[in-house]
């Protein structure tokens, strides 16, 4: 059986890929996707601390992150598509017009 | 005996008769003069009852106290000494009411007047019989806001409105003074009994008051480097109330231009309130006085310099009541010289002053009220426009001469004959006297022979001019009716021969005042405690000292005669602008353009200006300064919230790295 820190390093070096991108990047559908990276880190997580204490509710907890993710996805690509009608662009930093 | 308890009618009556007249006053008779009328003359029954059953028994005072609020009470006494102020006042105020009927029966606003005296007269006879001295105060204040009403009754004229605007700040310079006094006392005495008062215990009563005397007089403050008694400085703070009321000198300012109310007013504020209150109170707290070093004698010396000062300006004016007004000051200076002698007679010198002050009251009263006499029938106070009156107004006249001769004070020294003011004014001069011989210190007494002098001069003078001679211009006039010549000729005869008759008992009863069963003060003792060394007056003057008041008083008329009757002697010459004597003493030391250029102008208004710019510079500055230090540390750090979301999310996650590693750290410590 593979040893559960294997998959705790997987995960964490998922959320790391996603935390640097998130971070770095200046596109909006790369920042929403790093973001889903860390979500599914996160959800490596649960499954696998659920399958080694034989305890089933880490992985209904992660069904119930997926779907969550998938809402969020939804909804930022949509803002995404929007932001891009108007302003030709999705580059975040363009998006100051709150700013000081 | 039952009319012990109406005392507390003596000031309620007249405080009815206000609240009555000024609302319904229309409708009642005489424009609402019979209510104060009748109130008065009650309230004047009450205190003569009263009067008479304290002479039979001293001792026995009526003191009742009644708890107010928290440590205060309110409360009724009756010594000797508030028993003939009451007596004096309520019947001096009655005969004014009554003559007031007359004078004032063209005036649409009767109601008003009424209701305005008769709360003055209330608010005087709280001030005299009351027992604490926060009471006192509060009717002080009341009688300072009457006489502010009344100055001003007139309030259309512009002089009138102003005039009562200056007697209500020059007042306030004492009353501010005043209430100092009373907050200084109440903080020793509080010191004194340790923060702890008895239940029914009120400090402020004079009584309580009284009897910490010596402990009072022990503590001691340092002011510029002196060492100062805080009795001394309350008992300045104190007399500096009664500068004010008074019209001491330099506060002395407002009292000529008080006349601008009716005459009726002027009477009264002369007579028989208002400025008697600041004798009264210097004679209510008279044991204080003689144990505090030096302030008696300051009472004493501005007593006789008030005196002097105002009777030099008393021989200039041309105006009727102007010469009566600075003759008040000049009196009222005497009183206070009379209450300073007590440095060296003791307990005594409180009935000679009060003796003063009740005379003087009824003599001023009743030159004032021949003076709205005359001036109700010819129309103008200007005594170059009068003359040869005596022939139209023939009981004015005669009772004008009564009370200039009680005012000049003439009498036979060693003889039970004279006026009243010559029993009065005579021991005052005599005592100063005496205070030079003993003390070595002749500045108060020749101030008031001089004086002495310059007073017959002046009201001779106004005799001559307004009374004898030819009428100088065409004003016509009549005899004023029965209601103004009754009062006249009452007031008329007790200026002649009240002072013979009652002079003798009336100083024994004054005089008892200090010893009885509210208060047992050791006079002597107390002038110990103050540094003053007491002599038994003797009566064993020189001969020539005698006489020397009543000498200089024939000396004054002889002058008055020669100058203003037989016109022997051309007063043009000395009286011009070129003069320059004349010129100082008619424009009244120019005391009020010191005070107006000086202290008004200069230091209040331009000063207050100066002051209010750079406050407002300062102010402004710091509430400037904090708002462009917050509005730059905002236009600074607003710069962190860059809106960039990867920026927050750098902060988070550093945050989060940050506080797992010092949890960890923390975790292995422990």
């Amino acid at each position: 059986m593979i040893p559960l820190n294997w998959y705790l390093a997987l995960s964490a070096i998922i959320f790391s890929i996603g935390l640097y991108g998130f971070i770095s990047q200046k596109n909006g559908i790369r920042i929403l996707m790093c973001v889903e990276l860390m979500l599914n880190a996160a959800n490596i997580n649960l499954v696998a601390f659920s399958s080694y204490n034989d305890d089933m509710s880490g992985q209904v907890f992660a069904l119930f992150s997926i779907a969550l993710a998938a809402c969020e996805a939804a909804i930022g690509f949509a803002i995404m598509m929007s932001v891009y009608r108007m302003r030709d662009s999705i580059n975040l930093d363009e998006l100051n017009l709150l700013r000081w | 005996m039952a009319y012990e308890n109406l005392a507390f009618l003596i000031p309620l009556l007249p405080a009815l008769a206000f609240v009555i007249t000024f609302f319904v006053g229309k409708k009642t008779p005489y424009g609402g003069g019979l209510i104060p009328i009748f109130a008065i003359a009650a309230s004047f029954l009450i205190s003569l009852l009263i009067t008479i059953g304290l002479l039979q028994n001293p001792d026995q005072v009526i003191s009742q106290s009644y708890h107010w609020f928290a440590i205060f009470n309110l409360g009724i006494l009756i010594d000797p000494l508030a028993a003939v102020m009451l007596t004096m006042v309520t019947f001096v105020s009655l005969l004014i009411h009554i003559y007031s009927v007359g004078y004032m029966s063209h005036d649409p606003a009767k109601p008003r007047y009424f209701a305005e005296t008769s709360l003055f007269t209330a608010s005087m006879l709280s001030l005299i019989l009351s027992d604490n001295i926060l009471q006192l105060f509060i009717s002080w204040e009341l009688v300072g806001l009457c006489s502010y009403l009344l100055i001003g009754f007139w309030y259309q004229k512009p002089s009138a409105a102003s005039a009562a605007k200056k007697a209500f700040l020059t007042t306030r310079i004492g009353d501010v003074m005043f209430l100092a006094g009373i907050i200084v006392l109440f903080a020793d005495l509080f010191k004194l009994v340790n923060g702890i008062i008895p239940e029914g215990v009120y400090l402020l009563r004079f009584d309580e008051i009284f009897s910490f005397i010596p402990e009072i007089a022990a503590m001691n403050a340092t002011i510029l480097g002196f060492e100062v008694s805080h009795l001394t400085i309350i008992t300045l703070l104190f007399f500096g109330g009664a500068v004010g009321k008074s019209g001491q000198f330099p506060l002395h300012v407002w009292l000529p231009d008080a006349m601008e109310g009716p005459t009726t007013v002027s009477a009264l504020i002369h007579a028989a309130t208002m400025v008697t209150a600041g004798v009264y109170l210097v004679a209510r707290t008279f044991p204080m006085f003689i144990a505090a070093p030096q302030s008696l004698i300051i009472v004493a010396y501005v007593g006789a310099f008030t005196a002097l000062f105002a009777a030099t300006m008393g021989i200039v004016m041309n105006d009727l009541k102007r010469v009566l007004a600075y003759s008040t000051i000049s009196q009222l200076g005497y009183m206070m010289l009379g209450l300073g002698m007590g440095a060296v007679i003791g307990a005594e010198a409180v009935g000679v002053s009060i003796f003063h002050l009740v005379s003087h009251a009824f003599f001023k009263a009743l030159l004032f009220l021949c003076a709205g006499s005359v001036i109700h029938a010819v129309g103008t106070h200007d005594m170059r426009e009068l003359g040869g009156v005596a022939k139209v107004m023939p009981i004015t006249a005669a009772t004008m001469v009564a009370a200039s001769l009680a005012l000049a004070g003439f009498g036979i020294p060693g003889t039970s004959i004279g006026s009243t003011g010559f029993f009065s004014k005579d021991p005052i001069i005599e005592n100063a006297y005496l205070f030079g011989e003993h003390a070595g210190n002749w500045f108060p007494y020749i101030f008031a022979i001089v004086a002495a002098l310059l007073t017959s001069l002046y009201i001779f003078r106004l005799l001559f001019m307004t009374f004898a001679g030819k009428p100088r211009t065409n004003y016509g006039g009549h005899e004023s009716p029965a209601s103004m010549t009754v009062p006249l000729s009452i007031l008329g005869i007790l200026a002649l021969v009240f002072g013979a008759i009652v002079v003798e008992p009336f100083n024994k009863f004054v005089n008892s005042t200090f010893v009885n069963n509210f208060v047992n003060m050791d006079i002597p003792a107390l002038a110990e405690v103050g540094n003053y060394e007491l002599v038994h007056h003797a009566g064993q003057e020189p001969l020539l000292i005698l006489w020397m008041p009543v000498i200089v008083a024939v000396i004054g008329l002889l002058i008055a005669f020669v100058i203003y009757y037989q016109k022997a002697i051309d007063m043009s010459r000395f009286v011009s602008k070129d003069n320059s004597v004349y010129k100082l003493l008619y424009n009244r030391y120019y005391q009020n353009e010191i005070f107006t250029q000086l202290f008004a102008v200069k230091f209040v208004y331009e000063g207050l200006a100066m002051a209010g710019y750079h406050i407002d510079r300062f102010i402004d500055g710091i509430v400037n300064v904090i708002s462009y230090l917050i509005i730059e540390a905002g236009d600074s750090f607003r710069k962190v919230q860059t809106g960039v979301i990867q920026h927050y999310s750098v902060a988070v996650i550093t945050g989060v790295s940050l506080l797992v590693i010092l949890i960890k750290l923390v975790m292995e410590v422990f």
